[in-house]
C-alpha cells in the first residue's frame, strides 16, 4: 500500500532517475566524440539560437512528411511537457495541489496519443524507409511511459489509493528508464545528439538563411589529409552522425540508391555512426544495393574505407554529391562533407581514385582541362560568331565563363544561343579565351584538393587582371565554384547564373521575346544551381516571359532529382542496375511535356544520352532565343 | 629486387606543362608491382620530376647537372654503383630536354641487355629471373623470360598510370647526389622543331597514274585486293567463323598456323 506523499515524491523522483540515466548514457556516447579532432564552435551563439534553428529550420524539413511532423510535435511535445511538469513536482506547493496533476495527466495523454502515431508506422508493418532493430521498440517503450504516467498522474490528481498507483508508476518507469537507456545506442540517441548538433553545427550559415554548401578548404599542410577513420572527423563532425534518426529520407531522395548503385546515404551515416564503436548494434534498415554485409574492423582508429573495410570504395565514388540527402534530412547531417572528407583521403594519401577517373584528374593536374584538350580550343564551338576575348580588349561589363560545356559539341550549341542573346541585347560582355583554365571543380568533387587549388589561384591570377563587374556563366558547377568556393582562396567576384542575367535583360526591356504558346516545357533543376545555390525561380521566370505551356515534375525545385552528372560520378562509373540519366527522364515524361529544359551542361550532356527518350532537351538559353527570334 | 626508374623532365603535349613522361609514369606502375624502387634523374633540377613520388615512388635520387649537359656519363655512374636488377624507361621523349636515346646509350655503355617496348614485367620462376611482355604492336606479344639485369622501356600500351597522390608526393624525399663528376657537352644534335603535319595516307597497290575514276575504284576496293573479298548471305555460323579466321590470317592479325593464340614464346637465355 503505497501512501499518497511518497508517490508524489517517487514519480518526480523517477523522473529525475530517467533525466540522470539519459545524462549517464549520453555522457558515455559522448566519451567517443572526444576522439574527433577540434572544430571551432560558436557555442554561446549556438546555443541562443537553438530554438530557432529547431522550430524553423528542422520544422521546415520535417514538416515536408506532414504525418511525421504531426507525430513528432505530438510524442516529443508531450514527453518533454510531461516530464519537465512532473520533475517540477519534486517541489512540495505543486505535488500537494491536485490540479497540477490534471495538467500533468493531460501531458502523459499527450505523449500516449503522440505514441500510437509512432507505433502506427511500425506496426502491423513498417514503413520502407525506416530502419527496424531498436527502433521497433520505441514505440512500446513510449505507450509504457505514457499510459503508465497518466494514469499516476490521474491517480494523485484524484487522490485515489490503491494497488493500482503502483502498477501504473511501474508501467511508467519500465517505459521511462527504457527511454533513458536507449539515449546511447537506440532511438532517443537522436534527440541529444540531434539538440547538441544544432548547437555546434559545422555549417551554422545553414540556419541563416544562405545556402551555405561551399566545401571547406583543406589546409594541404595538414599532417593527415583528409579522413581515414572516424577519430580524423572533427568531433563536431562524429556527433551529427549520431543525431541521425534511421528516418530514411535521405535513402529515398538518393539518385545513386534509386539507380541501384551501392550508395545508401543512410546506411553511410550508420556506417560511420558504427565505425566509431564496436558495441554499436547492428543496422536494420536498407542496405546498399548490391546487399554488401558489414565487415572490417570497427572503432576509432580503424579504416573505413577499403574492400574489406566497412565502407567499399564504390560506395564512395557512387555520390554524384548532389545534396539531395542533406535537403531532405530532418536532422541537418552534411552526408557530402562525409563523402568528400572521404575521397580527400583516399585521392591524396592513398593515389585510391576510381580507375577511370585517374585520366580525367591527371590531365586536369597537367593540362587544365579534364579531357587534355587545349585550352585555345575552347572557343572553337564560336566558330564565326565574333567572341571578344579579354585579353584583347582589357575589361567589359560581363565576363563570360564558357566552363568545360564549351567542348562539347551539343553544348557549344546552347552557348552561341546565349552568345547571340548577349548580342542581341547588346551586352558587353568578352570570355578569358585559351586563359580560362578548369574551374577544378571535378578534381575537388573527387577529392582532390591539390589540383582545386592550383586551379583556383590560377583562375585567380587571369581573372585579376581583368576588368569586370560580373561573371555570368551557364555552369552551375562553375557558378558554384567561383561564387562560393573560390573567396576561401582570395577570388572574390560576382557571378551569376545565365539565366538570372537572361531574365533581367527580359525585365530592363533589352529582350523582348515573343511568345511560344505551342511548346510544353518542364524544367530541370541542376543540384548545383538549385539547391547548391538556392536559385530555382529565375530559369521558370524565363519560361515564364516567354509564355510556353509550363509543367512540374514531381520532384522540382529544391527537392529536384539529379541527372547523374555531378560529383564526378560520370568519370568514376560505378555500375548500378539503372541509369540515373534514365530515371530522370521517366520523371520528366510523366508530366507529359514535349521538351525538357535544362540550366546546365552536365544536365544536357546526361539527359541526351538517354535512349530512347521522347522529349526534346533544350537550354533555356536556346528556348529564349527561340522566342526573340520569333518575336522579331 | 632492386629497380631504377630513369625519370626525365618531359612536357605535356597539349598544354606544355612540365611534367613526367607518361611512359615513365607507366614504368614506375609496374615498379610498384614488382618491389622496392628509386628514381633516377640526372638534369639541372629535381623539380622536373618530383611529380614521380606522388605516382608511387618512395624515393628519388637526383644528380644534377648544368643545363644542357650530358646526363649519360652520370647515370652510367649512378647505375653502375647501384647495380639495379632492372631499370627501367621509358620509350622515348616527350616533350622535354629528353631524346628518348638514353636508354641505348646507357645499356651499351653498361653492357646490359636491353628489351625494348615492355607491357609487364613480373619475377619469373627461377631466383632472379624475369619476364617480360613485349609488344609488337597491333595488339600482339612476345614474352621473354631472363635471368640477369636488364634494362627495358616501356610501352604506351602498358597498364596506365598510377593516380597522382598529393600526401605521398609530399611524404617522397628527393635526395641530391651531388653533381656530376664530370661536365661533359650532350652530343650535338642539330634537330629541327616543326609542327606535326598529318600526310595523306598512301594506299598500298593504289595506281599512281591512271584517271581519278580509277584511283578512286582502287581506294574503295572495287578491284585489288580488297575486292578478292567473298560474300556470304546467310552463311552458317561455323563457315562465317572460318572465313574470318581465314581472313585475320591472311591480313596477318592472327597467326598462320591453326589454334595459335597472338603471342609467340621466345625464351632468351
Ligand atoms: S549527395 Fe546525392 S548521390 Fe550523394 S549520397 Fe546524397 S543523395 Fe546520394
Ligand atoms: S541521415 Fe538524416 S535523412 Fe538520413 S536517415 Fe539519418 S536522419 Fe534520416
Amino acid at each position: 500500500m503505497t501512501s499518497f506523499v511518497p508517490l508524489t515524491t517517487v514519480f518526480p523522483g523517477l523522473v529525475w532517475l530517467m533525466a540522470a540515466l539519459a545524462l549517464l548514457q549520453g555522457l558515455r556516447r559522448a566519451a567517443l566524440w572526444r576522439v574527433g579532432a577540434a572544430a571551432p564552435v560558436a557555442w554561446l551563439d549556438g546555443l541562443a539560437k537553438l530554438p530557432k534553428r529547431y522550430l524553423v529550420d528542422v520544422h521546415h524539413v520535417v514538416a515536408r512528411d506532414a504525418y511525421a511532423s504531426r507525430m513528432h510535435a505530438v510524442v516529443a511535445g508531450g514527453l518533454l511537457a510531461a516530464s519537465i511538469l512532473t520533475a517540477l513536482a519534486i517541489l512540495p506547493p505543486l505535488a500537494g495541489f491536485r490540479p497540477y496533476w490534471f495538467v500533468v495527466a493531460l501531458a502523459f495523454g499527450v505523449t500516449a496519443i503522440g505514441s500510437l502515431l509512432v507505433g502506427a508506422r511500425r506496426y502491423p508493418a513498417k514503413q520502407k524507409r525506416l530502419s527496424a532493430g531498436r527502433f521497433q521498440i520505441l514505440p512500446f517503450l513510449l505507450v509504457a511511459y505514457a499510459v503508465g504516467g497518466t494514469i499516476t498522474a490521474l491517480l494523485l490528481a484524484l487522490r485515489i489509493d490503491g494497488l493500482f498507483a503502483p502498477l501504473a508508476l511501474a508501467l511508467a518507469a519500465a517505459g521511462g528508464l527504457g527511454l533513458a537507456f536507449e539515449v546511447r545506442h537506440g532511438p532517443m540517441r537522436h534527440a541529444a545528439a540531434g539538440a547538441l548538433h544544432l548547437v555546434a553545427h559545422p555549417r551554422p550559415g545553414r540556419f541563416e538563411g544562405r545556402p551555405d554548401t561551399a566545401l571547406q578548404p583543406l589546409d594541404l599542410d595538414a599532417p593527415r589529409l583528409g579522413s581515414e577513420m572516424p577519430a580524423d572527423f572533427t568531433w563536431n563532425r562524429l556527433l551529427s552522425y549520431d543525431a541521425c534518426v534511421s528516418c530514411g529520407r535521405c535513402e529515398t531522395a538518393c539518385p545513386a540508391f534509386a539507380a541501384g548503385q551501392p550508395l545508401n546515404p543512410k546506411k553511410l551515416v550508420q556506417d560511420l555512426v558504427a565505425g566509431l564503436s564496436p558495441a554499436e548494434p547492428a543496422y536494420a534498415g536498407a542496405p546498399y544495393p548490391g546487399g554488401r554485409a558489414a565487415q572490417g574492423e570497427r572503432g576509432a582508429l580503424a579504416r573505413l574505407i577499403g574492400p574489406d573495410a566497412r565502407i567499399h570504395p564504390d560506395t564512395l565514388w557512387s555520390c554524384t554529391t548532389c545534396r539531395a540527402c542533406v535537403e531532405e534530412c530532418p536532422m541537418m547531417i552534411e552526408h557530402v562533407d562525409a563523402v568528400v572528407s572521404l575521397r580527400r583521403h583516399q585521392t591524396l594519401e592513398r593515389g585510391a581514385l576510381p580507375e577511370k577517373a585517374v585520366g580525367p584528374v591527371t590531365e586536369l593536374r597537367q593540362s587544365g582541362d579534364p579531357g587534355g584538350r587545349p585550352l585555345s580550343a575552347r572557343t572553337d564551338f564560336a566558330a564565326g560568331i565574333e567572341l571578344p576575348v579579354m585579353s584583347e580588349r582589357g575589361g567589359a561589363e560581363i565576363l563570360l565563363w564558357l566552363g568545360e560545356g564549351a567542348y562539347d559539341l551539343r553544348y557549344g550549341r546552347s552557348l552561341r544561343a546565349l552568345i547571340r542573346l548577349l548580342r542581341e541585347a547588346q551586352v558587353d560582355f568578352a570570355v578569358l579565351g585559351a586563359e580560362e583554365r578548369d574551374t577544378g571543380d571535378l578534381a575537388r568533387r573527387l577529392g582532390d584538393e591539390a589540383t582545386f587549388q592550383d586551379l583556383a589561384r590560377e583562375n585567380i591570377a587571369t581573372l585579376a587582371q581583368y576588368r569586370f563587374a560580373r561573371i555570368v556563366t551557364a555552369d552551375p558547377h562553375a557558378l558554384h565554384a567561383l561564387r562560393n568556393e573560390y573567396p576561401a582562396l582570395g577570388g572574390r567576384f560576382t557571378v551569376i547564373h545565365h539565366t538570372a542575367f537572361l531574365l533581367e535583360l527580359i525585365r530592363a526591356g533589352k529582350l523582348n521575346p515573343g511568345r511560344l504558346p505551342d511548346l510544353s516545357v518542364t524544367y530541370h533543376d541542376p543540384c548545383y544551381l538549385a539547391r547548391y545555390n538556392g536559385e530555382t525561380e529565375a530559369p521558370r521566370a524565363v519560361l515564364d516571359a516567354i509564355g510556353v505551356t509550363r509543367s512540374e515534375m514531381t520532384r522540382s525545385g529544391k527537392r529536384a532529382m539529379c541527372c547523374g552528372g555531378g560529383g564526378g560520378a560520370p568519370v568514376s562509373d560505378i555500375p548500378g542496375e539503372r541509369r540515373i540519366p534514365d530515371l530522370r527522364m521517366a520523371q520528366a515524361a510523366e508530366t507529359g511535356a514535349g521538351i525538357v529544359a535544362v540550366a546546365c551542361p552536365s544536365c544536357t550532356a546526361m539527359l541526351e544520352g538517354v535512349t530512347g527518350r521522347q522529349a526534346e532537351i533544350r537550354d533555356i538559353a536556346e528556348l529564349l532565343l527561340q522566342a526573340v527570334e520569333a518575336g522579331r | 629486387m632492386k629497380i631504377a626508374v630513369l625519370l626525365s623532365a618531359g612536357r605535356h603535349p597539349v598544354s606544355g606543362a612540365a611534367v613526367l613522361p607518361r611512359m615513365e609514369a607507366q614504368a614506375i606502375r609496374l615498379a610498384a608491382g614488382l618491389g622496392e624502387a628509386i628514381g633516377l634523374h640526372a638534369g639541372p633540377d629535381a623539380a622536373a620530376v618530383r611529380e614521380a613520388l606522388g605516382l608511387g615512388l618512395a624515393r628519388i635520387e637526383h644528380v644534377a647537372i648544368p643545363e644542357g649537359g650530358d646526363p649519360v656519363p652520370a647515370l652510367i655512374a649512378r647505375l653502375a654503383a647501384l647495380a639495379p636488377d632492372l631499370v627501367l624507361a621509358g620509350r622515348r621523349g616527350q616533350g622535354g630536354a629528353e631524346s628518348g636515346i638514353v636508354p641505348y646509350a646507357l645499356a651499351d655503355a653498361l653492357d646490359l641487355l636491353l628489351i625494348p617496348d615492355v607491357i609487364a614485367v613480373t619475377s619469373g620462376d627461377g631466383a632472379g629471373t624475369l619476364t617480360l611482355d613485349q609488344s609488337l604492336g597491333r595488339g600482339a606479344l612476345r614474352r621473354v623470360s631472363l635471368r640477369g639485369p636488364v634494362l627495358a622501356t616501356v610501352h604506351p600500351d602498358a597498364p596506365p598510370p598510377l593516380a597522382y597522390a598529393y600526401g605521398r608526393a609530399r611524404r617522397g624525399s628527393i635526395d641530391g647526389l651531388g653533381s656530376a663528376p664530370t661536365l661533359t657537352a650532350g652530343p650535338d644534335m642539330a634537330v629541327e622543331e616543326r609542327p606535326y603535319r598529318r600526310r595523306p595516307k598512301l594506299v598500298k597497290g593504289a595506281p599512281t597514274g591512271g584517271s581519278a575514276a580509277e584511283r578512286l575504284k582502287a581506294a574503295t576496293g572495287e578491284s585489288g585486293s580488297a575486292a578478292k573479298g567473298r560474300l556470304l548471305v546467310e552463311p552458317d555460323p561455323e563457315e562465317a567463323a572460318r572465313e574470318i579466321l581465314a581472313y585475320l590470317r591472311q591480313i596477318g592479325v592472327l597467326a598462320a598456323s591453326s589454334g595459335a593464340s597472338s603471342d609467340a614464346s621466345t625464351p632468351t637465355p
